[in-house]
């Protein structure tokens, strides 16, 4: 058996929803099929909250062995340092998740909220919040970056707003079957971040052909005006479609970058910055240079079934 | 007479709750509903660019993130007067509509008939059925819950890209067509999961169900064969009565419903004057009747809240959000106090269908008022009749191929001015109050359906309306209350709510 605790700290619940979701494998798969014991979930336990204060007295006594602690939501470290904005029986919660990661085998920070900071951690950042191992980009949250847990691993980062339920079960699977997990330089599992998200776009014609939408509802893509981060994001949304069946870009919605430590972003999330014609922050690692070169000859060499959004995204 | 102060923790997925309860021999004498967690989206808002609230809002809550996109996209459109086509309103409906039976479901069966299974009624003779429909993770019910609460949001997938969390609903209309493949594959979900909820949820064919219409005629059907009794809401109303939650956390009589789904037929009118498929309507429990709802009527109160005091109450165009955490002071909580015409009200499904005139259960209010039972059946009920309705609407967006599904807007900017945007959420009435200055946002106030219903104390000192559903009530273990977390539950309180108390020999204070 494999025991995961699930804490929620300062969060929407919105990756415990995302995970009842999930579909490859399900929540009850992980359940029936991989020996996941669910010591507590704060959406899904049943028990009187003594029981979870009685397991943390024993995780912390060392009578109860921990293998897997699930941080949601951003660690809340206001007003003035004290965590007392996200209690937890009088002390602060942010005090808790430090004592129990230390006796944990494995700690997954589930959504970019526990990783990064996320959305509460948006300027004026009015709670004074941060991720586990992460402040944003910064290496360093409420733990150093150094910080290894009992298996030796830092803290995985499953980013995403909300993390991508498959992303989220099939990492729990992983661990519960002792498969490697190799993580990327912000530590997120590469198995989900070694993808981006505009692989598998149904929009990358349009992308490729420089056909550019300059409004909402229509076929084309989104990166050039609308303020799509597909291409310079990793992220599974369009390899492992949400919901089983689709994604925010296939819908036209233009991806927020959900998934990066800087989400979201300052400045308008519906409008791409630009330097004259060109966007400021172009497909991850490409060239100024060589992309406009690319762009004008990548227009000319349109079809007009593209030009003319003829085809259906 | 002994006398003490318990305190309760309860989690759910907006935040925090917690509740302390003054009991003198067992008796709750007096309550404090204490939102815990503080997460300043209101001030994050400020000096974002308009549509990022498109981005921000829905993050508010993971189980209500379309109603929250919803209440943004109006209040921009109200602001900027623009129009909306009609496929647009079925689309935003359908997929509001979605939402909230995957809510309904789990909250239902995944957070309420849970407590069925408490060892304490294990002398009771539908123990063993209720078990085996409701056990977590293993009963009948409870897996078929989990199951078809992810085929309908494969609904809201289909035309928002993915659920939780996405910004489909723009300024003008929403993002994606319903072409031909997008309908028929959200009419097989649906159809698979009013399959599903025919079988299991009532015994018999939605249709005829949704037709009972007085209380005589409900029990009847309780009563008339196996296949309804033993059903889902057989069950849970069988065991429900017999441990008598149709007598118990009525609270208070007054009741709002801003109205739910607008009317695409009426779509020229702007947001928010056009009509709606279920009213609005403030319910007066004074009188019993019903008058018209004016959101103008709404102000906000703090003195027993954590925020920067002001007196009186305002209303949220003059609203401030300013924390000010006083922990050790007499204010409690990061709720603040909504009142409508100065009352204290109550919002849900409960609110909804009454304000809304829906017969069967007007005719149950009237037999027994207000109840826990009553809040909850009314909430699976509603389930029924937006299966029905998503059906209706799937088939006049077939019927209007090629419509169009977005009036872009002129201008792209949203101007300065201010607009509000009232929907019906999962759990009641939610509304965004937005204010524009200088092309940035200068205010932005939300009231969440849980804001009116875990309201605290106001400025004259009267309970919000959990607070007052508990008062009075008899705890029989203060160890391990199971009747308030029926009342609770009952509630929805932003998915589930564990409620508990705190061992007796650390922090139970206790008077002589």
């Amino acid at each position: 058996m494999t025991a995961l605790l699930w804490l929620q700290t300062g969060s929407c619940g919105g990756d415990t929803m995302s995970m009842l979701c999930a579909d490859s494998p399900s929540l009850e798969d992980l359940v029936d099929e991989y020996g996941i014991e669910i010591l507590w979930q704060p959406s899904l336990s049943t028990e009187p909250m003594k029981k979870l204060d009685a397991l943390i007295e024993a995780i912390l006594a060392d009578r109860q062995t921990l293998d897997i602690l699930c941080i949601e939501g951003s660690i809340i470290t206001g007003p003035d340092g004290s965590g007392m904005y996200d209690p937890y029986r009088g002390r602060s919660k942010m005090s808790l998740v430090r004592e129990l990661v230390e006796k944990a085998e494995y700690v997954v920070a589930m959504g970019t909220c526990a990783s990064y900071g996320g959305v509460h951690a948006a300027p004026p950042n009015p709670t004074d919040c941060l991720g586990l191992q992460f402040d944003k980009k910064n290496p360093g949250g409420l733990l150093p970056i150094e910080w290894r847990s009992r298996k030796g691993l830092p803290v995985i980062n499953i980013s995403g707003c909300p993390a991508h339920p498959n992303a989220m079960t099939k990492t729990l699977a992983m661990l519960a079957s002792g498969l490697p997990v190799e993580l990327d330089h912000l530590n997120r599992p590469k198995a989900f971040f070694n993808t981006m998200v505009h692989q598998g776009c149904t929009r990358i014609e349009y992308h490729e052909y420089d056909v550019e939408d300059a409004e909402f509802g229509n076929k084309g893509c989104l990166f050039f005006n609308l303020g799509c981060q597909g291409p310079m994001t990793v992220a599974i949304c369009n390899t492992e479609l949400w919901n089983g069946r689709s994604s925010k870009t296939r819908a036209g919605v233009p991806c927020f970058g959900c998934t990066s430590p800087d989400f979201p972003l300052d400045h308008d999330l519906f409008r791409t910055e630009k330097i004259g014609e060109v966007p400021v922050h172009l497909p991850l690692n490409v060239e100024r240079a060589n992309y406009m070169a690319y762009k004008s000859l990548a227009h000319e060499a349109a079809p007009l079934r593209v030009l003319n959004k003829k085809m259906d995204p | 007479m002994s006398k003490k102060i318990v305190q309760i923790d309860m989690n759910r997925v907006e935040g925090d709750v917690d509740f302390q309860l003054e009991l003198e021999d067992n008796r709750i004498v007096d309550a404090r509903c204490v939102g815990s967690l503080y997460r300043g989206f209101e001030q994050i808002l400020l000096g974002r660019k308009p549509m990022d609230a498109l981005v921000i809002t829905p993050r508010i809550c993971g189980i209500c993130g379309t109603a929250q996109l919803n209440a943004a996209v109006l209040a921009l459109e109200h602001l900027a007067r623009l129009p909306v086509p009609p496929a647009a309103i079925r689309i935003r409906n359908l997929c509001l509509m979605a939402e909230t039976v995957q809510s309904d479901l789990r909250q239902s069966f995944l957070f309420f008939t849970a407590d069925f299974c408490h060892p304490k009624y294990c002398g009771l003779s539908l123990y063993d059925k209720a078990r085996a429909a409701f056990l977590p993770f293993q009963g009948e019910i409870y897996r078929g819950a989990l199951e078809y609460s992810r085929h309908i949001l494969e609904i809201i997938a289909l035309f928002g890209g993915q659920w939780p969390h996405s910004s489909y609903m723009v300024p003008g209309g929403v993002t994606t067509p319903a072409n031909s493949r997008h309908l028929i594959d959200s009419l097989s979900l649906l159809n698979k999961v009013t399959r599903w909820f025919e079988k299991s949820v009532i015994g018999m064919p939605l249709d005829d169900w949704l037709a009972l219409q007085s209380v005589d005629e409900f029990f009847d059907w309780l009563e008339a064969k196996e296949a309804h009794a033993d059903s889902a809401i057989g069950l849970l109303t069988r065991m429900s009565r017999e441990i008598g939650l149709h007598r118990l956390g009525c609270g208070t009589p007054h009741m709002i419903s801003y109205g739910a789904y607008d009317d695409p037929e009426d779509a020229e009118n702007f947001s928010p004057h056009r009509k709606r498929l279920f009213k609005a309507g403030f319910l007066n429990g004074d009188t019993g009747s019903i008058e018209p709802f004016d959101q103008s009527e709404i102000t906000e109160h703090v003195r027993y809240s954590w925020f920067l005091p002001y007196p009186g109450g305002r209303h949220p165009f003059q609203g401030q959000t300013v924390p000010d955490y006083q922990p050790h002071s007499d204010r409690y909580t990061w709720c603040k106090a909504p009142r409508y015409r100065d009352k204290v009200v109550q919002t849900g499904p409960l609110a909804d269908a009454l304000i809304d005139g829906e017969p069967l259960i007007h005719a149950l209010y009237r037999a027994e008022g207000g109840n826990a039972w009553l809040r909850q059946f009314a909430r699976l009920h509603r389930t029924g009749r937006l299966l029905q309705a998503m059906s209706q609407l799937l088939h006049e967006l077939a019927a209007h191929p090629g419509a169009p599904h977005i009036f872009p807007p002129a201008d792209k900017e949203i101007p300065d001015g201010e607009g509000f945007g009232l929907v019906t959420a999962a759990r009641g009435a939610l509304g965004h109050w937005l204010q524009v200055k200088d092309g940035v946002i200068s205010r932005y106030q939300v009231i969440t359906p849980t804001a009116w219903n875990a309201s605290p104390k106001d400025s004259e000192g009267r309970h919000g309306h959990w607070e007052s559903s508990l008062i009075g009530l008899t705890v029989e273990d203060s160890d391990d209350p199971v009747e308030i977390g029926h009342i609770i539950r009952s509630h929805d309180p932003c998915l589930v709510c564990t409620v508990h108390l705190l061992d007796t020999g650390k922090r139970l204070t206790v008077w002589p």
